[in-house]
């Protein structure tokens, strides 16, 4: 109940979900993965423009080298095909590999850059890919609450 | 949930390969070993195996489902958005069509399949021989299976055509018998599956899905996917294989999200004139929440989400006044589903408020005081929404009467949160976003969850319409601007890409809107969304009682038990679904099996999809 929030915030600044904005897939060079680097107009006062281009280009560049059809993939095709695709239950593959490493980077970046500015990255993969969704939240302030409430904490339903 | 005869190909398939092919290393091979080569058994056996290493993994990989999209993610989509989108993909432009049961635009080559019920990405088609969707991920086993096939289709019958030309007496003997019923297996599933070979061949070497083949997308234009012959056989061969979207991911390691947050310097600066940001910040936002490509015109989404907006902050704060005696957040004290007024620094408040405040008004901020915002909100927002109101002429009585009616119910169900929550429980929009918790926080479910903050204090604000708390009439009509959708899906992608039609209204489903309630204004928008739940919130009674079912969010989370028609979730419109079901004309003579995705010509194979693995 609305009681119940008191005791957890008492004087502290709280953050709130504004809105939610979703940087789409850049279709122009085909179906490889590649996120538009336009500066959407919501975090214009949220982000420095610079920061936000990197954190894309970055994964832009992550994904391409993940799609890459190079060395690495001819052998693991050729593996895979040779092991009746046993491969697949034991080892983990390159672009499996790239993912993990994206999601630290996007998880580096929020804890470094985005949560300070009231902003989340969301993994792409969580989305299918299809968008990058940063959610942009906002101080709903502090709260002076002279209500006694319940000794209880709330918790979330 | 598939229907069990689902599984009826597929079996057969299985079971025909595999007792074939054991036969035929039962009964055949020991004499083969012996007088034709040793080496002979072994080669089959190995294409066998790889046969059914393919058939597996055709059979059981995803092949490429993208989840469906959040309500956050479509929540500015899905009212009148148009049908296509633009998009263009190495100079050609591509179309990409709103997918009304996945909520979103499908990407370039992804389609929906009806069978499923799920968009797959560079969508092949649904085969029912291995009851799957042939997609990215999978289409280069389904290939591969194909062309195996048909090598071990080759292999067993010139194996028993040698047998049976050794022994042509005794024919009836067991193992004459067994190799020649196994003979005429393979040789009566050979033309298919050798039909089905060279097809797919050709289209790895020019770089098209079977959809796209049968649709004859690129007839008359150039393929912008293709990348050369050779390039594209390397992809579809070799290329990695891309993630599955529907995995759940491991847990991460929870974010804390608390204010004060960092400003840009540019912010900063413009934050010294007040009047200057306000132009700064008021000019962006017209452009949309997301940045699309050039879209065809929407009728000011900003507007009327400014407008929503507002009216939501002139409820609020008119609540608040009513109970301004109380503390600074007199809604705290009251039922728990409630907004909290935003209790913001002053510098950062003209900030905050200026997607509310219009030019006009870049006087109003001087007005603020932490303890009078909440006053000066209200007159803010219900000027703008005077404002905005005059610009749409029929809604100029109608947002004062919401707002005089909220007024005037304090309590009860006539209150500013029912106009908001109907439903009056919060836990609806649970779901919508589970990174987010609702009320106070409970610290240990956090690790379940992606990137989750810890919030100390949590009031999501509702977007500003929550469609699937808004009284069903209006979701009815909502739902039926989708219902073009039905007429063009028998027809989409039956031509080359062009230039997007725009979804209209067509004028027959406007009566059947009549038919529902009070007729709101016959354009899906916001505009009419608003004027309806003003208006049509004095006469909640009667409204509920002419609702239709299933028009809320739920047809999200349930397949629709069509399976003819997938693409339209609510299952409410089947009876819209079979009239409007036309025949594919554009192809010859469908075929009774295999579906590809939604089309159902399947002309493209005189024999269907009809691998039947004999062996």
């Amino acid at each position: 109940m609305a009681t119940e929030f008191h005791n957890l915030q008492e004087l502290r600044h709280s953050a709130s979900l504004a809105t939610k904005v979703f940087i789409q897939r850049d279709y122009s060079d085909g179906t490889i993965c590649k996120f538009q680097t336009k500066f959407p107009a919501e975090l214009d006062s949220r982000i420095e423009r610079s920061l936000f281009e990197e954190t894309v280009k970055t994964l832009n560049c992550c994904y391409a080298e993940a799609e890459k059809i190079g060395g690495q993939s001819y052998l693991e095709g050729c593996l895979a095909c040779a092991t009746a695709y046993i491969v697949f239950l034991c080892m983990e593959t390159r672009y499996e590999k790239i993912l993990k490493k994206i999601s630290m980077y996007i998880q580096e970046q929020n804890e470094k850059i985005y949560a300070p500015r009231g902003l989340l990255l969301t993994d792409p993969i969580e989305r299918g890919m299809r968008v990058i969704e940063i959610s942009i939240f906002e101080d709903s302030g502090s709260t002076s609450s002279s209500s006694t409430g319940s000794p209880s904490s709330g918790t979330a339903q | 949930m598939r229907r069990s005869s689902a599984y009826i190909p597929v079996s057969t398939a299985a079971a025909l390969l595999v007792t074939s092919s054991t036969l035929f290393f039962v009964f055949t091979c020991p004499w083969l070993a012996v007088n034709v080569s040793p080496v002979f058994p072994p080669c089959v056996g190995i294409v066998f195996l790889f046969v059914m290493a393919n058939f597996i993994m055709a059979t059981f990989m995803d092949a490429g489902v993208f989840p469906r999209a959040n309500e956050d993610e479509d929540k500015d989509e899905d009212f009148r958005a148009p049908l296509y989108k633009n998009v263009e993909v190495r100079g050609v432009q591509v179309r990409m069509k709103w997918c009304a049961s996945c909520h979103f635009y499908r990407p370039p080559r992804c389609s929906h399949c009806s069978v499923c019920d799920h968009c797959v990405e560079d969508f092949d088609h649904h085969c029912p021989w291995v009851n799957n969707c042939i997609g990215r991920r999978n289409y280069r086993f389904f290939f591969l299976f194909l062309l195996s096939l048909t090598l071990h289709m080759v292999g067993v019958f010139s194996g028993g055509l040698l047998y049976v030309l050794d022994h042509p007496e005794n024919l009836w003997e067991l193992h004459n018998a067994v190799t020649l019923v196994v003979m005429s297996v393979s040789a009566l599933f050979f033309i298919p599956v050798l039909g089905l070979s060279c097809f797919h061949l050709v289209l790895v070497a020019r770089g098209r899905t079977t959809n796209e083949q049968v649709t004859g997308k690129f007839q008359g234009g150039v393929n912008p996917f293709t990348r050369g012959c050779c390039q594209n056989v390397q992809f579809v061969l070799f290329s990695p294989i891309t993630p599955r979207y529907t995995e759940k991911l491991s847990e991460r390691l929870p974010l804390h999200i608390q204010p004060p947050f960092h400003q840009p310097e540019s912010h900063k600066l413009s934050q010294t004139l007040p009047i200057k940001s306000l132009e700064e910040v008021d000019a962006p936002d017209s452009k949309g929440l997301t940045c699309p490509p050039p879209l065809p015109p929407k009728p000011d989404p900003v507007l009327l989400k400014n407008h929503l907006a507002a009216l939501e902050e002139s409820l609020l704060q008119s609540r608040a006044l009513m109970l301004s005696g109380h503390s600074m957040n007199p809604l705290q004290t009251s039922e728990s589903p409630t907004k909290v007024l935003y209790q913001v620094p002053r510098d950062q408040m003209v900030s905050r408020i200026s997607p509310l405040v219009p030019q006009e008004h870049a006087s109003e901020p001087s007005l603020l005081q932490p303890e009078n915002h909440a006053i000066a909100l209200t007159l803010n927002s219900r000027s703008l929404s005077l404002k905005h109101s005059s610009r749409r002429g029929s809604q100029r009585a109608e947002i004062p009467h919401a707002s005089q009616s909220v007024l005037s119910g304090r309590t009860g169900s006539l209150s500013y949160d029912s106009l908001l929550h109907p439903a009056g429980v919060q836990a609806a929009f649970l779901p919508m976003d589970p990174g987010l918790s609702h009320g106070c926080v409970d610290v240990q479910r956090l690790p379940a969850r992606n990137c989750s903050p810890v919030f100390m204090h949590i009031n999501r604000e509702p977007s500003p319409v929550r469609y699937d708390s808004l009284p069903k009439p209006l979701m009815s009509s909502i739902q039926e601007r989708r219902e073009p959708d039905d007429k063009d899906k028998p027809l989409q992608d039956s031509g080359i890409y062009d230039t997007p039609s725009r979804r209209s209204l067509p004028q027959d489903l406007r009566g059947l809107s009549s038919s529902r309630g009070p007729t709101p204004p016959a354009y899906g928008s916001r505009e009419f969304l608003l004027s309806s739940a003003a208006y049509g919130y004095g006469s909640r009674s009667h409204l509920s009682s002419s609702s239709s079912s299933s028009l809320t969010r739920a047809p999200r989370t349930t397949g629709s038990p069509l399976h003819f028609n997938r693409s339209l979730s609510p299952s409410i419109y089947q009876s819209l679904d079979r009239q409007s079901q036309l025949p594919p004309s554009t192809l010859p003579a469908p075929l009774p099996t295999s579906s590809y995705g939604p089309q159902k010509a399947l002309a493209y194979t005189r024999g269907g999809e009809r691998p039947e693995p004999e062996l």
